[in-house]
């Protein structure tokens, strides 16, 4: 295709600077957003065991939930009943009450001990998976939520042009380009044809991606200027329920008979029940149809009447219109939650790609300023070159290591201290930070390697906090069938080890005129010795 | 115009084309989203067609943000961009008027 060479230099720029911009952000967010694809085998992982008794049978629900409600009256504004008690939610009754801080909600559940008597335990799901999400959602950024959500989108769209942008750079070359890895002398079109190769292939995993994260971070906007220009000040957002008119809600193993009448193929995990003015009840379940994608990533919900047992079924994937169906398939699109676990996977190969694509990008950009060496004078490279080289391994491995970090944590926090997530932030930032600048301290190369043995290790910290949890050492534990993630943090420590070797290797006997050269290293530290003595 | 005497792009322009990329680009977006629900079935009604509509948002902004780089410059930009939105909104206005 024939395009103008002063349109392709505008577009490159444009692509260049969007990229030098966002590139990292979006490794962390691209990085994270691989790990969040097992966020419920990872939050099984790092719960710690209920010290409740094992929960009574279904039929026995509403009498355990009238012991609740005897002793906490406050349970009966909000509570669920459990089909299928799991370690993340290891009661037949759960409910929530309000903490100290404002909007805090602590979850309880609540069991028959053998002798009959209630026993109540604060919930103590772990929070470890939403961390990595918020890394995910808020590119990694340690700022509030809100202006962390501004950045978010503003990069989102950032990203879009880029992709649009890199497409037509790449437009003109691209029947020679497509399927060509010229891995030789010339690095830079080594690095071009793998940051093309990965862009063009993955170019449609790329736009869902982009625009699907300019609509999570902007909706609120979206919608309140819509409502102004399009709905005339107020969006209907369409017929409301029905109250239920009943007096004496059906039990919960009724209403899961009635349930699976109505679903065939809906696996139910529990009901919600909600008292709304008037006394009476309004209830919802939750399940999953695995034929379906949902929009609510790992589970699906609608509302049901609690006094007849009947689903309202509009809400549900499969049996909406058609907008709703196209709105469900953006937000399945994004999460990956359709297709099961081969599709998670393949999300998380995507993801990885993704984090590769950002990461080519810059290096292409350092190895587009690499100054020659023509004589036998080594050359020392750009500053800019060598800074972003630094900040492209520091970011991304501290990044990484950080993640690790916090993960391996999650065995030993809730036997320490109150506040897991702050503590699981401190020691993602502390790790991240420590990264960053020991990249710059140490100079592209050595750093890179240096913290690919970090990143080795902090990984290999989640296996060895499970064999504490076998052994028992210092309050860990170590939940049944959740070995998966401790065998995926040990592929992934071997993986770093051999990419370290990799890096030292070249550190040692690649060309000295580049930033990751160790000469070039030393050189700038003469350089900089000399002319502070001078 | 014909394609040897078109004029060179470059890149000088990038704050004003980006700037009426991001602000006119966004309020062209949300006249053409509006368009586009008056015109399909459904129009602006229902929960589920209110949310599609705000979802059609993202793609048209980004691309007319990814494609304001080929106006000559900031200026052509801007006025290109404001007719657009006049010419968008007035559309807008025809399909809710015929919408009733």
């Amino acid at each position: 295709m024939k395009i103008g060479t002063d349109i392709i230099k505008v577009y490159k720029d444009v692509h260049i600077w969007v990229g030098i911009v966002c590139g990292l952000m979006l490794f962390i967010a691209f990085y994270a957003g691989s790990i969040t694809m097992f966020e419920k085998p990872l939050e099984r992982w790092a719960t710690p065991p209920s010290a409740l008794s094992p929960p009574p049978p279904l039929e026995n629900a509403e009498k355990l939930l009238d012991a609740v409600l005897a002793e906490r009256p406050q349970a009966a504004k909000g509570y669920s009943i459990v089909v299928t008690p799991t370690t993340d939610q290891p009661a037949r009754v759960i409910w929530a009450e309000r903490g100290e801080r404002p909007r805090q909600l602590i979850e309880y559940g609540a069991s028959f001990a053998a002798d009959g008597r209630l026993e109540v335990e604060k919930l103590r799901k772990a929070q470890t998976a939403q961390l990595v999400d918020r890394m995910h959602q808020f590119v990694g950024l340690p700022l509030p939520d809100d202006a962390a959500r501004l950045i978010m989108g503003a990069v989102a769209l950032a990203y879009a042009v880029a992709l649009l942008s890199g497409l037509i750079v790449l437009l003109p070359t691209l029947v020679e380009d497509l399927f060509a890895l010229r891995a030789g002398k010339n690095l830079k079109r080594m690095w071009l044809d793998a940051h093309n190769a990965l862009g063009i292939f993955s170019l449609p995993f790329h736009l869902i991606i982009a625009l699907t994260s300019v609509v999570f971070a902007f909706h609120d906007p979206f919608y309140d200027t819509q409502a102004k220009v399009l709905y005339g000040g107020e969006i209907n957002w369409g017929e409301h329920e029905a109250a239920p008119t009943g007096r004496v809600p059906l039990p919960a193993g009724e209403l899961l008979v009635r349930v699976q009448a109505q679903l065939p193929g809906f696996e139910v995990f529990g009901f919600t029940f909600q008292q709304r003015e008037g006394g009476h009840l309004e209830a919802g379940v939750i399940g999953l149809d695995p034929r379906r994608g949902t929009r609510a990533r790992t589970y699906m919900r609608t509302h049901l009447d609690p006094y007849t047992g009947e689903v309202d079924t509009h809400d549900l994937p499969g049996r909406m219109d058609g907008w709703g169906e196209a709105v469900n398939a953006f937000f399945a699109l994004h999460f990956g939650s359709y297709g099961g676990n081969p599709v998670r996977w393949l999300y998380v190969l995507m993801g990885l790609a993704g984090a590769a694509l950002f990461y080519t990008g810059n290096l292409l950009w350092v190895e587009s300023r690499r100054r020659m060496q023509r004589g036998a004078a080594p050359v020392p490279q750009k500053r800019s070159a060598r800074v972003l080289a630094e900040l492209t391994v520091g970011v991304s491995l501290g990044s990484v290591a950080g993640i690790s970090a916090t993960i391996a944590a999650a065995k030993w926090l809730p036997a320490r201290v109150d506040d897991l997530m702050l503590w699981h932030e401190v020691i993602y930032y502390a790790v991240f930070f420590i990264g960053v600048a020991w990249a710059l301290l140490r100079g592209a190369g050595r750093g890179a390697a240096e913290l690919l043995w970090l990143c080795a290790l902090t990984t290999l910290l989640i296996p060895f906090s499970s064999l504490a949890g076998v052994w028992g050492i210092g309050g860990a534990w170590n939940q049944a069938g959740t070995a998966a993630i401790d065998l995926t943090a040990l592929v992934a420590v071997a993986v770093f080890l051999l990419v370290a070797r990799f890096t030292r290797r070249r550190m040692r006997h690649g060309r000295t005129d580049s930033v990751w050269s160790v000469a070039d290293q030393r050189q700038m530290t003469q350089v900089v010795s000399k002319g502070a003595l001078t | 115009m014909r394609a040897g005497a078109r004029a060179k792009l470059d890149s000088r322009h990038w704050f004003g084309k980006t700037s009426a990329g991001v602000l006119l680009g966004y309020t062209l977006a949300v006249a053409l989203s509006g368009v586009i629900a008056g015109l399909t079935p459904g129009g602006f009604e229902g929960g589920n067609k209110v949310q599609f509509n705000m979802w059609m948002i993202a793609p048209l902004w980004a691309t007319v943000l990814g494609f304001v780089y080929l106006f000559r410059d900031s200026w052509r930009a801007w006025w290109w961009l404001a007719l657009a939105n006049v010419a968008a909104f007035g559309l807008l206005w025809a399909v809710r008027s015929l919408a009733g």
